[in-house]
């Protein structure tokens, strides 16, 4: 849920409350002040009444408003109010009046006083009233709402800004991000920390980005020292034992340095330093390579079966292309067996490497693990590089076996 | 023939140098970019080894200068970066070929020689050995004047032994020479012995002696003894 959207929600249910809150105890308010005011009224009725008897010894009779008697003696003293019914005499309907009713002594008579005050204006008065403090009320509210909505859709719009900015900043790219200021103390606060944490994190991810390139291509200078002074050794007159010594030792050079390489190349790959030009039909890199690997088949007396049906297009990095090519198909050489058989077969936006080879534990969630092996004679980064191709490509690659280890990539 | 050898790595610079000395070539050496400048100003070489990372300036400059003043050197990089960005660079500014770090000196020198061969110096287009002879322009092989047929492996791998003669090689170094290096094949190196084999026999059905050794079962050497 959008913040905005959160706040308003929150507004708006709180306001529902405090109208209808409002408007019911305004209801009931109003009422109580209108029946006070009509109690007075009916008490300085009667004080008029009183008034006018004492002078022109005159009873008025106003049915049913003014009702006064002659009583023979007082009942009680005390005047009371009460809410009575009435029928009224044009609509013959019951009608709710206030009634107040004393019994006084005026002059040497009592009188009985009975005055009356249609409750029917008094609750209508008050429904109008309270109606009109709700639409009052509402009109507000609303105004409120539409200008802090205009109000917050600008006081935003700067953040929102600043956010898409946020989400679009790539490690790999040299520009800084593009923050705009706000005014707003808060935004602009975490801006600066956002940006000051963002240049951090990129100054970091460079520096070590650059000693991981440069450590390792520091590493080559003294293995070539190492390797070069080991042939010349291999070239002297040595028995068996030491120059079995030294051929394992220029192998384990190179093992090195080829571990350190695959390495370098894996980084290169994840930092998306290989840039792909041109749509590239994946049908003739596997052709090429097919025939690179012609020597590999025929030692180990493989069968090796094509099937091209369609042209697999890609934007890739042709370098890329030939190395996951390649990759794949030195894993179907080494993992198969003596006299046993390669499949290949591309579709459009397919590609399927079938071979036979011997029952491996490696799953569709290992095999592609940097350093999964099976032997100790490779160093289980080709496949890792493999996976890592497919990922910046958008391929998806996928291993299972039945009578065949399957590879499968598919573009999504 | 004349090489300038360019290596900041002054050990490496040295082992490189003590072996082509050895191959018979006249070696000058420079280990800083500065150096390097001063002789290609002053005398003319029909080879360079050119490392690119240097610590005072860029090899690449250096081969520019290389290619307006010394039109007739062949150049090959060396390079401890195995980048490709690198290596079309330097080859389109007029780089022969690209080595990268670690290398072999039977793989350096198999491309000098092939370099000299490109670009037709006195004599670098026919090898000997005893009576076998290669010459590149056609790409034939003759045992005592008798022109044998190989395939192009073969004849590779020959030609091979005969620029390293007298030199141990390792199946390795064989099998990343005829082959690409950047394929992870731990365990294909048999299909060496194959093609060896299928020479060795060539040769003999010629007339010719065998002349490639093997040497405790992991190398082999092209000598007399």
């Amino acid at each position: 849920m959008k913040f905005l959207t959160k706040i308003n929600r929150n507004y708006f249910f709180l306001l529902t409350l405090i109208l209808l809150g409002v408007s019911i105890s305004g209801y009931f308010i109003i009422q109580a002040i209108i029946l006070n005011d009509a109690k007075e009224s009916l008490l300085e009725r009667e004080f008029l009444i009183e008034k006018h008897i004492l002078k022109t010894g005159e009873i008025p009779n106003i049915y049913p408003t003014v009702e006064v008697k002659i009583i023979d003696h007082r009942i009680t003293d005390k005047p009371q109010f009460k809410e009575v019914e009435i029928e009224n005499e044009l609509e013959k309907e019951l009608e709710p009046f206030l009634e107040y009713s004393s019994q006084v002594k005026i002059g040497d008579w009592y009188y009985s006083i009975k005055l009356r005050q249609s409750s029917f204006e008094r609750t209508d008065l008050a429904l109008i009233l309270a109606l009109f403090l709700f639409v009052l009320l509402l009109s507000a509210f609303a105004m409120s709402y539409l200008i802090t909505g205009k109000m917050n859709k600008s006081i935003w719009a700067q953040f929102e800004h600043n956010l898409i900015e946020i989400e679009k900043f790539n490690f790999n790219e040299k520009q800084n991000l593009n923050l705009k200021k706000t005014d707003i103390e808060e935004f602009d606060r975490l801006d600066k920390v956002v940006t000051d944490l963002t240049e951090k994190l990129r100054s970091d991810y460079f520096s070590l980005k650059e000693f991981t390139e440069n450590a390792s291509h520091e590493i080559q200078t003294p293995l070539s020292i190492v390797l070069l002074n080991l042939e010349e050794v291999l070239q002297q007159d040595l028995n068996s034992e030491t120059f079995q010594k030294v051929v394992s030792s220029i192998n384990a050079i190179k093992r090195l340095s080829s571990l350190n390489q695959s390495l370098i190349l894996l980084t290169k790959i994840e930092n998306r330093q290989f840039k792909a030009e041109q749509v590239i039909i994946l049908n003739d890199i596997v052709r090429r390579k097919i025939s690179e690997f012609e020597p590999f088949f025929e030692t180990k007396k493989l069968k090796v079966e094509l099937n091209f049906e369609q042209d697999f297009k890609l934007m890739i990095n042709e370098q890329l292309a030939e190395l996951l090519i390649g990759n794949l198909l030195a894993n179907a050489v080494n993992h198969n067996l003596q006299g046993g058989s390669i499949h290949v077969s591309v579709l459009e936006n397919k590609l399927e490497i079938y071979n036979t080879g011997e029952a491996n534990s490696l799953t569709d969630k290992t095999i592609f693990n940097r350093f999964a092996k099976l032997n100790s004679k490779s160093f289980g980064l080709g496949l890792a590089i493999v996976k890592n191709i497919c990922e910046t490509y958008n391929l998806e690659i996928h291993y299972h076996k039945n009578d065949f280890h399957c590879f499968i990539i598919t573009s999504k | 023939m004349k090489i300038l050898i360019v290596e900041d790595e002054v050990e490496l610079l040295i082992g490189i140098s003590n072996y082509l000395i050895k191959e018979n070539y006249i070696c000058e050496l420079a280990e800083n970019f500065r150096k390097a400048d001063e002789k290609l100003s002053i005398y003319e070489y029909d080879i360079i080894l050119l490392d690119i990372t240097l610590p005072d300036g860029n090899g690449l400059k250096l081969l520019e200068t290389i290619k307006k003043r010394q039109v007739k050197s062949g150049v090959i990089i060396i390079s401890a970066k195995n980048s490709l960005d690198d290596k079309i660079k330097g080859l389109d500014l007029g780089a022969d070929d690209y080595i990268s770090k670690p290398f072999q000196l039977s793989e350096l020198n198999s491309r000098i020689r092939a370099v000299l061969r490109r670009r037709q110096f006195d004599g670098s287009s026919s090898l000997y050995y005893k009576e076998i002879s290669i010459d590149t322009d056609s790409k034939s092989v003759t045992v005592n004047g008798k022109e044998i047929k190989t395939t192009k492996k073969e004849y590779d791998l020959l030609l091979f032994f005969l620029v390293n003669k007298n030199r141990v090689l390792t199946k390795e170094v064989i099998a990343e020479h005829l082959w690409d290096d950047n394929i992870d094949l731990a365990d294909s190196y048999d299909f060496i012995y194959t093609h060896l084999n299928n020479i060795r026999k060539k040769i003999k059905s010629a007339g010719g002696n065998d002349y490639i050794k093997t040497i405790y079962g992991m190398g082999y050497k092209l000598s007399e003894q």
